[in-house]
């Protein structure tokens, strides 16, 4: 017999980067090259880095053996267990892909994306769940200072979703949750919300880190509404709202204690121990000050929210420029991401370098091979790609099996899975997709370059 | 005087305040018809002295106080606080400024403008106002706002308090967004609206990363302003008050250019405004507590006895009296037998033996004459002479005679009930709830409000999910019915009075005339299911029923109202279970022998019931009576 874990972790991985296509078609996203790892690298390791010796990964079945193959070669401790959806599945929710692994969920959950890269220590969260026995605790970040960066491809003013979090300036109660472009021009509130945390904060400016921790009876729940399909689009918002919401006052006191089990109704699933309410009720503490209600305003349903210290960052790669953003960083920020751990290495042992323009900023996979009299400056070249001689890589991602003939100049481009650059070609700005060819002599800028057909099927 | 005058105005920068001294309202009738508000006395000292006294403890060199009526008694004051050398007068200049012609707050600052007194940012002290905060690091703050914000016009100052607590007056609730330097984003009074939902516009929480919404602030009437407020006033004629003038630079921030501020108090500082009776009370209980401390009370003129008694100079209270928490001014006669609690004796006032009186205000040289009751927000004015006997509850009563007059408004030769007229007739709810809100506090739970799901009403819920029946305002309505005739039956108060309350809580709670029938029949029954089940039940019941026939005669006018009642009747037989049918059948059978319903109603209403249920069958026996006796009847007459 093995002890309950306190908590069980799951990854959701089995999402397509919808949001930018043009680099996620060859690979899956979960995989793209941050540094020297695939991204979902990142939040494994920071799960390691929290102690955790086994995590639940859900994954496309397609995508499955690839992902596991790579994430044999990152020397991780933590020990996968993978659930595969069926790709047919278009567009799974979030939480219904929570729902699926319904079963496996013993203990409460700490769920994680696979896109978000921090050096945000999951210890808040965890311990603000703790100390709250809360229903449900979100990770926030503060937003990182603006910087200009020319992204790849055509030029296109982007516009970052922003949330509406409303969090009680005493608690940490996290009162409210929407997207800011559910509203028009008005944006309204309860009365009763108000009169009950006569202090909150609204920030719009917060990055919503996708990183929960849920009671398991808010898994159950799940597993018994059939109506949810995200996790922060539907499941968050509701079990928020319902915050402010009191359970039913049993109507006759002999017929609830039968029925409250199977009514279905959430203050169903959130009911306190007995023991821990009398312990509340007994002790001095009180969450909150200014009325004379109850701790935590006998509110079964709890929701938190921790905001990370300023210096501290996160980013949720999820959309071209942040990808863009996080590999430009991913350097300096490594030290802060491993907690100084691991050391960052740059070229890896295996890869084959034989040219000697390779500048301290340059990440260099296994197996890639750089031949004599190229040039290189802040890249990422990924394993088993090829650059031929009298070539020059400025400012790229170039990912895996991409080969490079002569006489090449690449500056400030993502270069996919499996393509090939023909000699002589020019490119600035450009987003190759993957296994396309770019034929010889070429010039372009700020292009995204691909077969057409490959790009309709999204 | 004189010369110390004109050297503290030659002074170049003194720090400036301007005090409004007239409220411009109705809420302290009829004692504001002899006495100024300023000098209404708190805790036997005039307001006014309060409010100086905080100024120039504050740091203000000079004041401006505005007035427009009652201007000699006011002058007279200030002059003999100066001749007295009360301690504000060393160290800061009162001028008193005089307009008959104002009609509002906002009439005043426009007519100061036109004066051009004021020199830089000063202080605006709204009237009433008792504090104890430091002015001059809130002016040194501001100015350093107008430094980076130039369109900076006010700072407001709010004190934190927590909901719910006394000092809040309900009111003046007040809702605000701030940025994060301060700026007021949005500015609501949430006191008499019931709204469920607050609207805010987006734009406020996309242009600033945060927003505070904060509920938990107390109005200190106490503004910082910079020397572009008197002019805003001007050019703007529909500013009446200070909340006109907030909501109006927000509402046209793009075209002002102008911005307001908030400096929300913490720990010690206390700010507070004297606005009605119900403020009056709190800033007199903080007052005696030293909450506003080193702001207080005379302790020399005041003689402070137990149980939360103060009175003033030669104060004759007699041995039998029973006081608690009481304040009495000078020269108050207190007769043998007398009980006072939670209220206010103004001076020179005579109080004759056995007579009761709580939760009132006595104004100066009344008499109240040996027996009477005075209570539950009764105000008498100045020189009122209350007969033996009388008894008079939640009324303001004045001792001249006013020129529009109802006879039963008559209470004696010097009393004589003042009914406000309220031409608003839309505003009804809102006004009797506003009027509610600003009476003495006298119930703890007032405050309270249902907490109900804000949420549901929008959402499309997915399920069906139940929620606890919140308390609404019918179900507040009929507690209060309850208790109205529970105490009008055990002090056998007057019918006519009881049913007055009902029709006054009919309107503070929004409730329709059926919905008023139905629980007031059903009051009176449930009050009756309280005794014993015994054989001694229906004589009681009866008496019960006997002693309200006026009020029953009032309100079962018609058929309609007959079946409210009858429904009434049905709704607390099927909810009782263990009411049998002989209750049914005396019930029914009490209300058909006197009248209150007719044979018709009861007939319709019984062709109404469920024929299985239970209450059909306990209804049946009396309709078959009722039925066989017409056809008596009828064949009779043949």
């Amino acid at each position: 017999m093995t002890l309950q874990a306190e908590f069980q972790a799951v990854v959701l991985a089995a999402g397509r980067g919808s949001r930018m296509s043009e680099v996620t078609t060859g690979i899956p996203k979960c995989l793209l090259p941050i540094g020297p790892k695939p991204l979902v690298w990142y939040s494994l390791y920071k799960l390691q880095c929290a102690g955790f010796s086994d995590v639940i990964m859900i994954v496309l079945e397609n995508e499955k053996s690839e992902i596991h193959s790579v994430l044999e070669k990152t020397n991780l401790d933590i020990k996968i267990d993978y659930v595969c959806v069926s790709e047919k599945d278009e567009d799974l929710g979030t939480a219904e892909s929570l729902k699926l692994i319904n079963d496996k969920l013993t203990s409460d959950v700490l769920v994680v994306s696979c896109d978000f890269v921090t050096d945000v220590d999951f210890k808040g969260v965890l311990d603000i769940f703790r100390m709250h026995n809360a229903s449900v605790a979100s990770l926030l970040v503060q937003p990182q200072p603006n910087e200009v960066f020319v992204v790849p491809g055509p030029k296109s003013k982007h516009k970052p979703e922003r949330d509406l979090i409303g969090i009680d300036t005493q608690t940490n109660r996290l009162v409210f949750l929407a997207s800011a472009s559910d509203f028009e021009t008005d944006f309204s509130l309860p009365t009763s919300l108000l009169k009950k945390h006569t202090h909150i904060k609204i920030y719009s400016n917060l990055i919503d880190s996708h990183v929960y921790v849920l009671k398991n009876w808010v898994v159950k729940y799940l597993k018994s509404e059939d109506s949810f399909t995200s996790i922060k689009g539907e499941l968050l918002p509701h079990i928020i709202k319902k915050q402010l919401s009191k359970p039913p006052k049993p109507v006759n006191t002999n017929t609830s204690v039968i029925n409250t089990g199977d009514n279905g109704d959430i203050f169903a699933f959130s009911k306190e121990d007995e023991l821990d309410i009398n312990i509340r009720n007994t002790s001095s503490y009180n969450d909150h000050t200014g009325d004379l209600k109850p701790t935590y305003h006998e509110d079964s349903i709890r929701c938190y929210a921790h905001i990370a210290p300023k210096e501290n960052f996160g980013v949720r790669v999820n959309t071209l420029p942040s990808y863009w953003w996080i590999n430009n960083k991913i350097s300096e920020k490594w030290p802060q991401i491993t907690g100084d751990r691991l050391e960052f290495v740059p070229v890896h042992p295996k890869a084959d370098v034989k040219s000697n323009q390779v500048d301290n900023k340059c990440v260099i996979w296994e197996g890639a091979k750089l031949n004599e009299k190229t040039s290189f400056k802040n890249s990422i070249i990924c394993s088993n790609t090829e650059v031929c001689s009298f070539s020059r890589v400025f400012n790229s991602i170039i990912m895996n099996n991409v080969t490079i003939k002569e006489k090449v100049a690449i500056e400030n481009c993502i270069i996919c899975d499996g393509a090939t650059i023909e000699g002589g070609c020019q490119l600035k700005n450009c987003i190759v997709g993957s296994h396309h060819t770019v034929s010889e002599q070429s010039e372009h800028t700020n292009e995204v370059l691909t077969e057409s057909d490959r790009l309709m099927e999204f | 005087m004189s010369n110390k005058s004109k050297e503290l105005v030659q002074k170049e920068n003194a720090v400036q305040a301007i005090i409004v001294v007239d409220t411009f309202d109705d809420e302290f009738l009829p004692l504001s018809n002899d006495i100024p508000h300023a000098l209404l006395p708190l805790v036997n000292k005039p307001i006014i002295d309060y409010t100086l006294e905080f100024l120039s403890l504050g740091g203000i060199e000079e004041t401006f106080l505005f007035c427009c009526t009652h201007i000699d008694a006011i002058k007279q004051h200030i002059n003999k606080c100066v001749e007295n050398a009360e301690e504000w007068t060393q160290t800061m200049k009162v001028n008193v400024v005089v307009s008959e012609s104002c009609r509002s707050f906002g009439d005043c600052l426009r007519d100061l403008d036109a004066k051009g007194y004021l020199r830089g940012d000063f202080v605006l002290v709204e009237p009433g106002t008792i504090s104890n905060i430091n002015l001059l690091p809130l002016l040194e703050k501001h100015n350093k706002i107008t430094k980076i914000d130039k369109g900076a016009a006010m700072t407001l100052i709010f004190q934190e308090s927590g909901l719910g607590h006394i000092s809040r007056c309900p009111k003046e609730e007040v809702l605000m967004a701030t940025n994060s330097s301060g700026r007021v984003l949005f500015h609501k009074k949430l006191g008499t609206t019931r709204e469920r939902k607050i609207e805010f516009p987006l734009e406020i929480f996309l242009e600033n990363s945060t927003v505070s919404l904060r509920h938990n602030l107390k109005d200190t009437h106490i503004s910082i302003c910079s020397p572009a407020v008197l002019p805003l006033f001007s050019d703007n004629f529909d500013f009446q008050t200070r909340d006109d003038f907030v909501r109006g630079l927000l509402m046209n921030e793009e075209i002002l250019g102008m911005t307001v501020y908030s400096n929300v108090l913490k720990g010690g500082q206390f700010g507070g405004a004297v606005t009605n009776w119900r403020t009056y009370q709190t800033l007199s209980h903080e007052l005696k507590n030293n909450y506003v401390y080193p702001v207080q009370p005379s302790q020399k003129h005041n003689s402070f006895l137990k149980n939360d008694v103060i009175a003033g100079q030669n104060a004759t209270i007699s041995k039998s009296a029973k006081l608690n928490n009481v304040i009495m001014g000078d020269n108050v006669k207190i007769g043998e037998n007398v009980d006072i609690s939670n209220s206010f004796i103004f001076s020179n006032t005579k109080v004759e033996d056995n007579v009761t009186i709580s939760l009132s205000i006595v104004g100066p040289n009344c008499l109240v004459k040996e027996k009477s009751k005075i209570l539950a927000g009764t105000v008498l004015g100045k020189g009122v002479q209350i007969e033996k006997e009388c008894f008079v509850e939640d009324a303001l009563v004045q001792s001249t005679r006013p020129d529009e007059l109802d006879s039963r408004d008559v209470l004696g030769k010097h009393a004589f009930r003042l009914v406000l007229d309220d031409n608003e007739p839309e505003d009804v709810v809102d006004l009797a709830l506003a009027r509610k809100l600003s009476r003495l506090h006298i119930d703890q739970n007032l405050g309270e409000e249902s907490e109900d799901d804000g949420f549901s009403e929008s959402e499309d819920e997915r399920s069906s999910y139940t929620h606890s029946p919140a308390p609404d305002d019918t179900k507040l309505f009929f507690t209060e019915v309850i208790d109205s005739l529970t105490r009008g039956f055990e002090d056998k108060l007057q019918c006519d009075n009881l049913i007055l309350e009902i029709n006054s809580s009919r309107y503070a709670y929004n409730v329709t005339v059926k919905e008023v029938n139905f629980f007031v029949i059903k009051a009176i029954l449930i009050m009756s299911l309280r005794q014993p089940m015994g054989p001694q039940y229906f004589s009681q019941l009866q008496r019960l029923l006997q002693y309200f026939v006026p009020i029953l005669k009032n309100y079962l006018r018609n058929e309609s109202a007959m079946l409210d009642c009858l429904q009434a009747v049905e709704d607390v037989a099927t909810s009782n279970e263990n009411l049998t049918e002989k209750w049914v059948m005396f019930v029914l059978q009490y209300f058909y022998d006197k009248d209150h319903v007719t044979e018709d109603a009861i007939l319709k209403w019984y062709s109404t019931l469920d024929k299985k249920s239970n209450f059909h069958a306990q209804v049946k026996p009396f309709t078959d009576w009722l039925q066989e006796a017409e056809e008596a009847s009828s064949s009779e007459d043949e």
